[in-house]
C-alpha cells in the first residue's frame, strides 16, 4: 500500500510539472476541438495531431498524447450526441441515447453526464491502473492464443446480442468485418492477401476509411432522403445545459456499474474499450426497471457506456504497458508514439523507467481532470453546433471527413475507400443490416487471426483445444449460450416490437 | 416505411409471377455472378468459387422470372449479397498457400470465413425466400450519387489542384444533392468553411498540405 502511495506521488510529481500540466491541458483542448468535428474520431485525431508532439521530450510527449486523447473521445462522444455520428467504434452505443436526448433538447445533461462519468471512471481506474498493473499482469500471462481467441469470440457474440434486429445477420456482419480485416499483407509471410493488386491495399483497408465511410457517408446519405422535418436536430428548447439533480440520482448507479464493467473489461486486451461500452450498455438495459426507455433518451443509456469506455480506455493502457500488446487502434498509435521516442512498450517499462510508468497513469487522472474544466463550461459552445442548417452542415462534414482522411495516409485512394464503404453503408440501412458489428469484427479480425493460428499451432492443428483449456472451456461456452439465449426470445420481441410499430 | 412500392401479390401464386423488382434483382445478381465466373475462371485453384458463382446465376435467374418465390426481398438480396462477397474472396484468396501441417498458410483463414460467410448468407437469403418480410426501400439517386461524386471528386482534385480548389469543390458538389439548397447563401459557406479548413488544417495542425495547384 505504501509502495503504490509512493509510486502514485512519483507518478504525480512528474505529471504535476507545471509545463507536463500545459501539455496536457492542451492535448486535451486540442483533442477536444478536433474530435469534437463530425466525422473525425479518436483514432483520426491522435494520428493527426500525432506530429505536434514529436518536439517535446518523451514524457511531456505521453503525456500530452493521453490529453489529445481523453479529449478526442470525449470530442467523439459529442459528435455522437449532437449529430449522431461516432467518431470510433467506442461512442457507437451512445448515440442510441444520446442522440434521442438532444433531440428532446437534452443535449446538455447528456454532454455533462458524459463527461461526469467520464471524470468519475477515470478516477477509479487510475487508482485500478496503479493498484493491479503488476498482479494483473500475472492474471494476463495465463491467457494463452486459445484463451485470446475465446475472449475476442465472446466480446464479438456480446455485440451480437446487443445488435437490434437478427441475430443471424449480425453474425453475418461481424464475419463480414472478419473477412474484410484480412484484406492487405499476411501477418506471418507477408503474402498480399484479396488486395486485387492493387497498392494501396497491401497495408489493408484503414479503420477510419471503413468507420467513416460506413457511419458518417452513409449517415449522410441516409439523412438527405429524409424530409426536412423529420432529420430537424436543431431543436430551439434546449432545457439548461447542466443535468438536474434527478439526472445526477438516474445516472449515478449507472456510472458505478459502467466503471467497475469497463474497468474489468478494459484490463482484457482486444478491444476492451468497445466490449465495454457495449456490455454496459446492455447491462444496464437488462436491470433497468423500464427497458423499453432505452433507445427513447435513456440518461443511464448515456452514462453507463460513456464511463465504461473510460474506465476500459485507461485500464487498457496495461496490456501496452505490461505486455506490450496494442490492444485496439488508438493503443497501436501510441506504440509507435513510443517508438519514436526511444521506448519500447512492455513489462520493462515499469522497472526500467518508473518516472514514465507512473507519470502517465497519473497523466491520465489529469487528462481526466482537464476533460471537465474544459468542457463544462463549454458544453454550450458544442450545442450551438445544433444550430446549423443540416443543408450547411453535411457539407461540411463531408469535406471535413475527406481532409481527415487524406491527411493519415496522404492518400487519395483511401478517400475513395471510404467513398466505397459509403455506398455499402448505405445499401446495409436498406437491407436491414447493422453496421455497429462488422465494424468490431474488423477491428478484432487480426488479433483474433493471429490467435487463433498461434493456438492451432502450439496445439498441434487440435482444433479442440478451444474447448479443453478449462478458460477458453468456459469463455466459449459462455459465448455459446448467450447466442442461443439471444437468439430465442429475440425473435418474439421483434415480432413484437414490428406489432406495436 | 417504404412509399411508392405497390405490394407484389406473389405470394399468393405458388409459380412463375414476373415482378419487376425481382426481375432487376435476380438480374443483377445474375449479372454479377456471370462476372464473378469469368473471374474464376481466369485464376487457377478456383473450383469452389466456380460452382458458387454458376449456383448465383441459377439463383438469379430464377428470382428474375418468378420461379423463387420472394416473401422477404430485404432479406434475400441480403443474403445473396453475402454469397458473393464471399465467393469474391473465395476467388481473390484462391491462389494462396493453405494449410502445411499444423501452421495455417495465409490462404486458410480467409478461406475459412469465406465458407462460414457464404453460410451465413445462405442462411438469410433461405430465410428471405420463406418468411414474410418487408419490401426494400426505394433507392434515392439525386443525394447519395452527388455525394459520393463529392467525394470521389475531391479525392481526384486534392493531389494535382490542391487544399482549397477541392475543399470548394467538394463543398459545392455536395451541397448540390440537398433538395433545399441556395446559391448565395451555399457560396458564403462553401468560401467560409474553405477558409476555416486551411486554418485549422494547415495553419493550425501544421498538416503539410499543398494548397493551391502547381503550376
Amino acid at each position: 500500500m505504501s509502495e503504490l502511495l509512493s509510486n502514485l506521488w512519483m507518478g504525480f510529481q512528474v505529471a504535476g510539472n507545471p509545463y507536463n500540466v500545459l501539455f496536457c491541458l492542451l492535448g486535451a483542448l486540442v483533442g477536444t476541438l478536433v474530435g469534437v468535428l463530425p466525422g473525425i474520431g479518436t483514432v483520426a485525431t491522435i494520428a493527426m495531431l500525432l506530429p505536434i508532439t514529436f518536439g517535446l521530450p518523451p514524457v511531456g510527449a505521453l503525456i500530452m498524447l493521453a490529453g489529445i486523447y481523453y479529449g478526442a473521445q470525449y470530442g467523439g462522444s459529442t459528435t455522437s450526441i449532437l449529430v449522431n455520428i461516432p467518431g470510433e467504434a467506442t461512442s457507437v452505443i451512445t448515440c442510441l441515447d444520446g442522440h434521442q436526448m438532444a433531440r428532446q433538447g437534452r443535449a446538455g445533461p447528456a454532454l455533462s453526464i458524459a463527461a461526469i462519468g467520464s471524470f468519475f471512471a477515470g478516477c477509479v481506474a487510475t487508482v485500478l491502473v496503479a493498484a493491479l498493473g503488476a498482479p494483473l499482469t500475472g492474471l494476463a500471462l495465463l491467457f494463452g492464443p486459445a484463451e485470446y481467441f475465446s475472449l475476442m469470440v465472446l466480446g464479438l457474440i456480446f455485440a451480437v446480442v446487443l445488435a437490434k434486429g437478427s441475430v443471424l445477420k449480425a453474425v453475418a456482419m461481424v464475419v463480414t468485418g472478419l473477412l474484410l480485416s484480412m484484406v492487405g499483407s499476411d501477418l506471418e509471410t507477408g503474402a498480399g492477401r484479396m488486395t486485387f493488386d492493387i497498392a494501396e491495399l497491401a497495408d489493408g483497408i484503414g479503420f477510419a476509411n471503413v468507420a467513416m465511410g460506413v457511419f458518417g457517408f452513409a449517415e449522410i446519405v441516409r439523412n438527405l432522403e429524409l424530409p426536412a422535418e423529420s432529420r430537424d436536430i436543431v431543436q430551439s428548447k434546449i432545457t439548461g445545459l447542466m443535468p438536474t439533480r434527478q439526472d445526477l440520482i438516474d445516472s449515478s448507479g449507472a456510472i458505478a456499474r459502467g466503471t467497475v464493467l469497463g474497468s474489468l473489461v478494459g484490463i482484457l486486451p482486444g478491444g476492451g474499450a468497445v466490449i465495454a461500452s457495449f456490455a454496459a450498455y446492455t447491462f444496464e438495459k437488462k436491470i433497468a426497471k423500464d427497458p423499453s426507455r432505452f433507445g427513447r433518451g435513456a440518461i443511464q443509456g448515456v452514462a453507463a457506456p460513456e464511463s465504461a469506455n473510460n474506465a476500459a480506455a485507461q485500464t487498457s493502457f496495461i496490456p501496452l504497458l505490461t505486455l506490450g500488446i496494442p490492444p485496439n487502434a488508438v493503443m497501436a498509435l501510441m506504440v509507435g508514439a513510443m517508438t519514436i521516442h526511444g521506448i519500447v512498450p512492455g513489462p520493462q517499462v515499469m522497472t526500467k523507467q518508473p518516472e514514465l510508468f507512473w507519470g502517465m497513469i497519473a497523466s491520465m487522472w489529469l487528462g481526466n481532470l482537464m476533460l471537465i474544466v474544459i468542457n463544462l463550461p463549454l458544453v454550450g459552445l458544442w450545442v450551438s453546433l445544433l444550430r446549423v442548417p443540416y443543408r450547411l452542415l453535411y457539407p461540411s462534414i463531408i469535406v471535413f471527413c475527406c481532409i481527415g482522411i487524406y491527411s493519415i495516409n496522404n492518400s487519395p485512394t483511401d478517400v475513395v475507400i471510404a467513398a466505397i464503404f459509403g455506398v455499402i453503408g448505405y445499401w446495409f440501412v436498406k437491407h436491414d443490416f447493422e453496421p455497429a458489428p462488422m465494424l468490431l469484427g474488423f477491428v478484432l479480425g487480426p488479433l483474433m487471426e493471429e490467435n487463433l493460428r498461434r493456438a492451432m499451432l502450439i496445439a498441434r492443428g487440435d482444433a479442440t483445444v478451444f474447448f479443453t483449456r478449462p478458460i477458453s472451456g468456459v469463455l466459449l461456452s459462455t459465448a455459446i449460450i448467450l447466442l442461443i439465449i439471444a437468439g430465442l426470445p429475440k425473435i418474439r420481441r421483434r415480432r413484437d416490437e414490428v406489432f406495436v410499430e | 416505411m417504404s412509399e411508392g412500392l405497390s405490394p407484389s401479390p406473389q405470394g399468393t401464386r405458388p409459380s412463375f409471377s414476373v415482378n419487376t423488382h425481382n426481375l432487376i434483382g435476380g438480374l443483377i445478381v445474375a449479372v454479377l455472378a456471370v462476372l464473378f465466373l469469368g473471374y474464376a475462371f481466369y485464376v487457377p485453384n478456383a473450383v469452389i468459387p466456380r460452382f458458387l458463382s454458376a449456383a448465383l446465376i441459377v439463383i438469379g435467374i430464377a428470382t428474375a422470372v418468378g420461379f423463387l418465390p420472394v416473401h422477404g426481398p430485404r432479406d434475400l438480396y441480403g443474403g445473396l449479397a453475402l454469397i458473393m462477397l464471399a465467393t469474391l474472396a473465395l476467388i481473390a484468396s484462391a491462389e494462396l498457400p493453405g494449410q502445411r501441417g499444423f501452421a495455417f498458410g495465409p490462404g486458410t483463414a480467409p478461406r475459412l470465413f469465406s465458407f462460414l460467410l457464404a453460410a451465413l448468407g445462405a442462411a438469410v437469403a433461405v430465410g428471405g425466400v420463406f418468411a414474410e418480410g418487408p419490401p426494400i426501400e426505394k433507392y434515392k439517386i439525386r443525394g447519395p450519387s452527388l455525394v459520393i461524386i463529392a467525394i470521389l471528386a475531391f479525392a481526384a482534385m486534392i493531389r494535382p489542384l490542391g487544399l482549397v480548389p477541392a475543399t470548394f469543390l467538394a463543398f459545392m458538389v455536395s451541397i448540390l444533392g440537398s433538395t433545399e439548397m441556395r446559391w448565395i447563401e451555399s457560396l458564403i459557406a462553401a468560401v467560409s468553411m474553405t477558409l476555416f479548413c486551411v486554418l485549422l488544417f494547415v495553419y493550425l495542425l501544421n498538416l503539410p498540405f499543398q494548397l493551391w495547384p502547381r503550376f
